[in-house]
């Protein structure tokens, strides 16, 4: 009797939760599931647009695409190995350096408010209309001397001789993998600050949603800065480390080279078999990724709970 | 009493050393520094489209550029709605469309999200991990690829050329359940269980207990969620230019190439300046929540 009402508690709680769900699960489904299951359709055929009766033609071809993705395309598994770089070098400094911002800017201080826009500005300026109207702006402003400004430019955009740096600090003989990020990471900088803004507005909601009462243990029992940002503060951002790690590489995998060449292969070369595949290969790829880096989190974060 | 005054005297010098105990001012003004040089290069581009509106035409094409305004004047403005006002529909009617796209896609995915994300983390039911599952991959396949399906998925439904087509799929962006989930994990189920003691139903539990202490969550999800949808062009689905949005009547603007220079920035100073508002709102209140929310376990 007892354990029977305690199984229809179980089950009520689930209805419930599923309820609570199933607005967003008709749109998924609707939306992107089957929009997903087309991508694994698509990958596994030829695809021929029909011009004579509108829509397209599926010729099944199994799995040609993958292989030929890999085997016969020039610059394929180049772009993905390239990509994938890119982003497991930016992750770690992006998500660091948000951190750091976002606690920065969670203290009290006057125009607070107007130093976080500032530093989400970035994503308000990724809009087309904005590019575009700023790539006019530049078009403009240099053609006037359109014969030198791409001297110019060269020589505006070299500004800081980096060999020479890297020279320097050659002699203090670090180990070269660890100077080439870091000078990586400096040459970087531009886009690593532009792109954390949204990571960096996830931090200081996440530092906002800690416990007052649990600081001021901290300060009562005489811990300094340095031990309550270990035991008090990272402990609890580390889920939203997670949350974050999943953006950003979202983020600059979206913007990805990869991404475009798999664009450009359904546009411009109209073969969207190949282009389903591609993307298929890369976003497999960079779940693994994702999944192997979180499950590693994951065991080291602490739950409220 | 005289052992009373030489008491509190050290006590109050020592309070106050306390206070600055932790940071020295050396490394407060360190990190001031550090911080103005991160800002400026993000602010640089606002300086510039700000600088770029009030700018009159001769400035704007003056090279070697300048970044501030000599003689600022406002025809960029005035230009922007001579321009404006020959448009074939009248220009309320573009921003009329933004505003229905931009609240309808903003409040729904803010609900639908934090409704999905409740029992995504408070609640345990099979299959739960699966969906879990598909909400990431799902933010892994990116827009330009899935074009095709997307178009197709749109016309099936007939929604093609209505605002639902673009205002729909924004409710179920991953990305907006996923940020829920990770906040509400960190509410503690005594809380809820407290609250379903005392009779509340699971709507109530999640609506009074949940979402107040999720608040800067949803509201960080409202912003970007803003700026996703004021930054849509609708291009590929709406057909009918009196239901397209203010962006892409802006767009068409600043393509106008030279001729228009002064009022394409103009625009960029119109379309940056409403979400910066929009951010400055929702940041203010994320700060008041603090203050109000104390959460005692």
């Amino acid at each position: 009797m007892n354990k029977k009402k305690k199984m229809t508690l179980a089950t009520k709680r689930a209805i419930v939760g599923l309820l609570f769900l199933s607005p967003w699960i008709i749109g998924f489904l609707a939306f992107y599931v089957r929009s997903l299951i087309m991508s694994i359709q698509f990958s596994l055929n030829t695809v021929n647009i029909d011009t004579a009766n509108g829509g397209y033609t599926l010729t099944f071809n199994g799995i040609k695409n993958f292989i030929y993705a890999f085997a016969e395309h020039g610059s394929f598994s180049q772009t993905l190995v390239l990509s994938l770089q890119d982003i497991l070098i930016d992750v770690p400094l992006i998500v660091f350096f948000s951190l750091f911002m976002a606690m920065l800017m969670n203290k009290k201080f006057r125009g607070r408010t107007l130093v976080r826009a500032i530093f989400f500005l970035p994503v308000i300026m990724n809009s087309e209309a904005i590019i575009s109207a700023i790539d006019v702006i530049r078009d403009l402003m240099m053609g006037g001397l359109s014969a030198t400004s791409g001297a110019m430019s060269d020589a505006a955009s070299s500004g800081v001789n980096m060999d020479y740096y890297i020279a320097l600090f050659g002699e203090l003989a670090l180990p070269d993998s660890l100077l080439n990020y870091i000078v990586g990471a400096v040459g970087r900088i531009n886009d690593i600050i532009s792109a954390s803004g949204v990571q960096i507005v996830i931090f200081i909601a996440a530092l906002q949603s800690i416990p007052s009462s649990l600081y001021e243990v901290a300060k009562i029992e005489g811990a300094t800065g340095y031990e309550t940002f270990w035991k008090v503060t990272f402990p609890m951002v580390m889920p939203h480390i997670i949350t974050n790690i999943v953006y950003t590489v979202v983020d600059s995998f979206v913007n990805s080279d990869i991404v475009t060449m798999a664009y450009e292969t359904a546009f411009l070369q109209q073969n969207w078999g190949l282009s389903a595949a591609m993307s298929l290969i890369t976003t497999v790829i960079v779940c693994l990724i994702l999944g192997v880096v979180c499950g590693f989190i994951q065991k080291r974060t602490f739950y409220y709970n | 009493m005289a052992s009373t005054a030489e008491y509190k005297k050290p006590k109050k010098v020592n309070y106050k050393k306390q206070k600055q105990l932790n940071r020295s001012k050396a490394g407060n003004g360190l990190l001031f520094f550090l911080m103005f040089i991160c800002g400026i290069f993000m602010a640089l581009p606002l300086v510039m489209i700000v600088n770029n509106a009030l700018k009159p035409l001769d400035e704007i094409f003056q090279y070697p550029p300048k970044v501030f305004v000599k003689n600022p004047t406002s025809e960029n403005f005035t230009d922007l709605f001579v321009l404006m006002n020959d448009s074939w529909v009248p220009f309320s009617r573009y921003i009329l469309n933004t505003i229905i796209i931009t609240a309808s896609g903003t409040v729904g995915h803010v609900i639908v999200a934090s409704f999905a994300a409740y029992p995504l983390a408070k609640h345990n039911f099979p299959g739960k991990k699966i969906i879990f599952g598909l909400v990431v991959l799902s933010m892994m396949f990116s827009y330009t690829v899935t074009q095709i399906p997307n178009y197709m998925i749109i016309t099936w439904l007939g929604l093609n050329n209505t605002y639902l087509a673009l205002i729909l799929p924004a409710w179920q962006y991953g990305m907006g359940l996923y940020l829920m989930k990770q906040f509400m994990e960190q509410i503690p189920d005594s809380l809820l269980e407290s609250s379903r003691l005392d009779g509340a139903s699971e709507f109530k539990t999640f609506w009074t207990m949940v979402m107040p202490n999720v608040k800067p969550a949803w509201l960080t999800l409202a912003i970007f969620q803003f700026q996703q949808m004021w930054g849509q062009t609708g291009n590929q689905f709406l057909r009918s230019e009196e239901l397209k949005p203010l962006q892409y009547s802006l767009q068409q603007i600043t393509q106008g190439g030279t001729a228009r220079a002064g009022a394409a920035a103009a625009v960029s100073f119109i379309i940056a300046a409403i979400p910066i508002i929009f951010f400055l709102i929702c940041q203010s209140n994320v700060i008041e929540t603090m203050t109000t929310s104390g959460m005692k376990d």
